[in-house]
């Protein structure tokens, strides 16, 4: 079955303000795809016009194919897990899962077989007849992921569900999600502010910021080919360097970076020389010594210590502060603030993108 | 702190003499009913007796006025009670100018003293060429009853999630669905609650009913009657009957309520 | 509006809704008040004249009462009564509302408010009538008294306006004791301990922290408490004396022995102004919002 989503051109005003600006955007079939941002960007608005709570200002959500324009929520083939789960407290786990079977009018033991093959698969079976109160935040979130699969939908939207809980539960609902995405192969749309989140789970990424799609892709490309400062920023650590463009050589952009030195790193999108633009190497390709291309030296600052390996913060020219990240085993005991070090990185491991940088 | 000393033996003290203030005169009422005289008082002290009880079963308009109070007290319920749910309803649904106009205008019978709200029912039905009666008294009392209720459903509604209405949109129920499977179980508490004050209120009215009531005489009315034609410690006998049954109900109440607490706090840890 | 409402309930539901918020509103609470407005302002007429041209509007319902010395004395009289029976009302309460809500263990403060439901449950003709028992002439506040020797011959509570202020004290304080508590116990216990860290007696900590805190809450309970005591019949009809009368007596008296509804309307719809001029008041004397009062 077709169960794609396809965003046709839609933007979200809320009176004057654009919550969310003209996004075209296609969601395939079976795909687990996550929305991720800051607390604000429009994520929760974008989930909200594709299960019908909000009707888009301008263009048209479709879900498999067919326009959704004027379709309510409730008479959409999308289901819904909420940021707070919004189980409902009064009924017990068994009518929860039950409930969107029961207002569809199927029988009392077709709905209980429903309910135990669901509760099978989130591994929380003879839970049935406790009231939602009664169980761990854990339990509570599968039992939202049951309650939201019992219909069948095509589409699973759910909003930021594992914020709640804690690191070591959200690593392990992260796994189950996933498996329980495979099984069933439904479409996942999976909204986020945790880019470890995202990244571990989804297909694919959307990048969003204020209102606008930065970057749509698979997690790799995301965190190695970013498009935009913002997702280089915003997607794992990064060190940001500007400067202006000196030189382009194929690829290669040479930055000119005043007392800083001079910087190369793969050029992203139309960059000419003579602008400025900021150059973004992550803290794990910076190397001791002297085995990349673009070498230079920093005193230490500061150097933390964070198990299998080490963060250390250098300054450039006394000024511009850098974070290093290298293997716990590279450790040494001339490591110590204050001390001159030799760092290095691969051209080709740096990205240059036209811009100040600043997000 | 020895100030602090003085200041907290100083208001219990004045907690005690408060609640001496508050049930003395219950206490004497109810003492007065067995008390062997013609008149209800305890002083002097002529014996012990219960025929007072006697006297107010024989009583015939009692019980037809007792009567009178329990059809107008279900009619107010039947009336009041979905028209309070109605206004709580709108006032936590919608949102904008115009909202506390209405809020306000809603709890103005609240506001406006009983024998006012009697009077403007009588002469707006007068003009209608309806009469007093048990009918006008249900309407009168609604009047006011139906914003006590209201500001009890508005309380809960108040600390209601309106993601699980959401919720349930989301999993295919329809409006009337969700209102029913999911709002309405959630405010049951507050409108048995609510329920039970209307029936109270209704009950107890005087001052609205005093002006409504036409030829019929709810219990209250007839008991006031009483008090200032053909005083017997029969009303004292009827006051102790009534007194009872409220602090009974009252205790119920409170005890149920507090089974409920118990009930969510525990299933909360 | 009706679009919020029809999002949330579907279009059947909410027309329901509307209906009878409609209903009520129209029917029950505004068209009475403004036929007896406009019953005030007409003459007292046999029901062939009604529609002929004696039907006009005039003050003289009005006037009546401010050429009627004795119900212009009364209506005045009831006015500054009702006055201190709030203020006596919100002193006696304060304390007790303040203990229940700062003080009292949540053991003990549940108990003190179940103790205080039970007489607000009992009727107010019946906690009228206890003080009835209590002050009369061979009752037992003048047995004490004089076997006390503090007095050598009973005294006629009933005579006057004290039975009836006492007996209005009585009846309406926990009109006033739950929204003061209410409002005092929302009020953040490390402020109270902050400002007597800071030195201040318990005076000034009352003046300067707890009660602006509280002002919703006392104005709630002196409007109620104004309101019930003005519009009362029950405790002067039950307390007073023929020398004592309230104003809603007169007004009682136009509708049933003097059978001029349009003067009695007059009379009463004079009484609700004093009753709106009060809120006015008191809103600006604490300067709340409609929206605060009776939260
Ligand atoms: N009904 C509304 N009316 C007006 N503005 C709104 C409305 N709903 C959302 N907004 C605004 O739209 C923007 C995006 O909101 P949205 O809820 O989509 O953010 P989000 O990305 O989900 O944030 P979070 O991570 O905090 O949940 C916010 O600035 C918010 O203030
Ligand atoms: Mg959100």
């Amino acid at each position: 079955m077709d169960s794609s989503v396809h965003l046709d051109n839609v933007v979200m005003n809320f009176g004057d303000f654009t919550a969310v600006q003209k996004t075209d955007l296609k969601i395939e079939s079976g795909e687990f795809f996550s929305f991720l941002g800051p607390s604000g960007c429009g994520k929760t608005t974008i989930l909200n016009m594709i299960s019908g709570f909000l009707e888009p200002s301008k263009g048209v959500v479709k879900i498999g194919g067919k326009s959704m324009a004027g379709v309510p929520a409730n008479k959409r083939p999308t289901s819904m897990i909420f940021q707070n789960l919004a189980l409902f407290p009064l009924m017990t786990v068994a009518e929860n899962i039950e409930f969107g079977l029961e207002v569809r009018g199927v029988s009392k033991a077709e709905r209980k077989k429903t309910s135990d093959r669901l509760l099978e698969l989130v591994a929380l079976e003879g839970s049935g007849s406790k009231k939602p109160d009664e169980l761990s935040g854990g339990q509570k979130q599968r039992i939202a992921i049951a309650r939201a699969l019992a219909v069948e939908p095509q589409v699973l939207l759910l909003d930021e569900p594992l914020s709640a809980l804690d690191l070591k539960l959200r690593q392990h609902m992260r796994t189950e999600l996933k498996e329980i995405q495979r099984k069933t192969g439904i479409t996942f749309i999976y909204i986020t502010h945790d880019q470890g989140e995202a990244l571990t789970m989804s297909d694919r990424v959307a990048v969003m910021s204020a209102g606008k799609l930065q970057q749509v892709a698979d997690p790799i490309t995301l965190y190695r080919e970013p498009q935009t400062s913002f997702v280089a920023s915003f997607v794992g650590e990064n060190n940001p360097i500007t400067g202006v463009v000196d030189a382009i050589d194929g690829n290669l952009v040479t930055l000119n970076c005043g007392v800083l030195g001079k910087f190369t790193g793969r050029g992203i999108g139309t960059i000419s020389k003579g602008q400025s633009a900021t150059l973004f190497i992550r803290p794990e390709l910076l190397k001791l010594g002297q085995t990349g291309d673009m070498s230079f030296t920093a005193r230490i600052a500061e150097v933390n210590f964070e198990g299998s390996y080490l963060t250390l913060t250098a300054l450039l020219n006394q000024q511009h502060a850098i974070s290093v990240q290298i293997g716990a085993e590279q450790y040494t005991a001339d490591l110590i603030p204050d001390a001159e070090i030799q760092l290095s990185f691969a051209s080709q491991d740096a990205v240059v993108i036209a811009g100040e940088g600043n997000v | 702190m020895k100030s602090e000393t003085i200041m907290r033996w100083g208001i219990r003290f004045y907690i005690g003499i408060f609640f001496i203030y508050l049930f003395i005169p219950l206490i004497i009422m109810g003492a007065a009913t067995f008390n062997n005289s013609r008149f209800p008082t305890i002083t002097p002290w002529k014996g012990a007796t219960l025929k007072w009880f006697d006297a107010l079963a024989q009583d015939g308009a009692m019980w037809t006025a007792l009567w009178t109070s329990l059809v107008v007290a279900m009619g107010v319920l039947l009336v009041a009670v979905p028209i309070g749910i109605c206004c709580a309803l709108f006032l936590s649904t919608v949102q904008g100018r115009g909202k506390t106009f209405l809020y306000s205008l809603m709890m103005s019978p609240l506001l406006t003293p009983g024998v006012i709200v009697g009077i403007s029912t009588l002469i707006f039905w007068k003009s209608l060429s309806v009469s007093g009666g048990i009918m006008l008294t249900v309407i009168a009392q609604t009047t006011f009853i139906a914003a006590y209720v209201m500001l009890m459903v508005l309380a809960r509604l108040q600390r209601f999630d309106r993601t699980l209405e959401n919720a349930a949109l989301s999993l295919g129920a329809s409006q009337w669905q969700t209102f029913t499977r999911v709002l309405l179980p959630y405010l049951k508490p507050a409108i048995i609650s609510a329920c039970a004050i209307a029936f109270l209120q209704s009950f107890e009215n005087y001052n609205t009913t005093l002006f409504v009531k036409g030829y019929d005489t709810t219990l209250t009315v007839y008991i006031a009657s009483k008090v200032r034609t053909g005083l017997t410690p029969a009303v004292n006998a009827l006051g102790l009957i009534m007194i009872s049954v409220t602090v009974l109900i009252a205790i119920l109440y409170e005890w149920k309520r507090r089974q409920e607490a118990k009930r969510t706090v525990s299933s909360v840890q | 509006m009706f679009k919020q409402l029809k999002a949330r309930f579907g279009s059947s539901l909410s027309v329901g809704i509307i209906a009878i918020i409609g209903i009520w509103l129209i029917g029950m609470v505004i068209l009475p008040q403004l036929i007896m407005v406009d019953y005030s302002f007409r003459p007292n007429l046999l029901p062939s004249e009604i529609g002929t041209d004696k039907d006009t509007y005039s003050l003289n319902n009005y006037e009546t009462l401010f050429g009627n010395s004795i119900h212009l004395s009364i209506f005045a009289k009831t006015i500054w009564s009702s006055v201190l029976v709030t203020i006596l009302t919100l002193v006696v309460s304060y304390p007790l509302a303040f203990y229940l809500a700062k003080v009292a263990t949540p053991g003990q403060a549940a108990l003190c408010i179940l103790l205080l439901i039970i007489p607000f449950w009992i009727n107010e003709i019946l906690r009228t009538f206890s003080w009835y028992i209590i002050l009369a002439y061979k009752g037992p506040l003048n047995a004490l008294l004089l076997a006390l020797g503090l007095i050598d011959r009973p005294v006629r509570f009933l005579s006057g306006d004290g039975g009836v202020m006492v007996g209005m004290v009585y009846a309406y304080i926990l009109f006033m004791i739950f929204p003061i508590y209410n409002a005092i116990e929302s009020l953040d216990s490390n402020q109270v301990k902050a400002a007597r860290n800071l030195g201040a007696g318990w005076i000034r900590t009352h003046y300067r922290v707890i009660i602006p805190h509280a002002k919703p809450g006392i104005a709630t309970g002196c409007i109620m408490t104004f309101m019930l005591a003005a519009g009362s019949y029950a405790v002067p009809a039950l307390l007073g004396s023929p020398g004592s009368r309230w104003f809603t007596q007169i007004i009682y008296n136009w509708f049933f022995e003097g059978g001029d509804w349009n003067q009695g309307a007059a009379y009463a719809f004079l009484l609700l102004l004093i009753c709106i001029g009060f809120i006015a008041l008191v809103m600006r004397v604490f300067k709340v919002g409609l929206g605060d009062i009776a939260r």
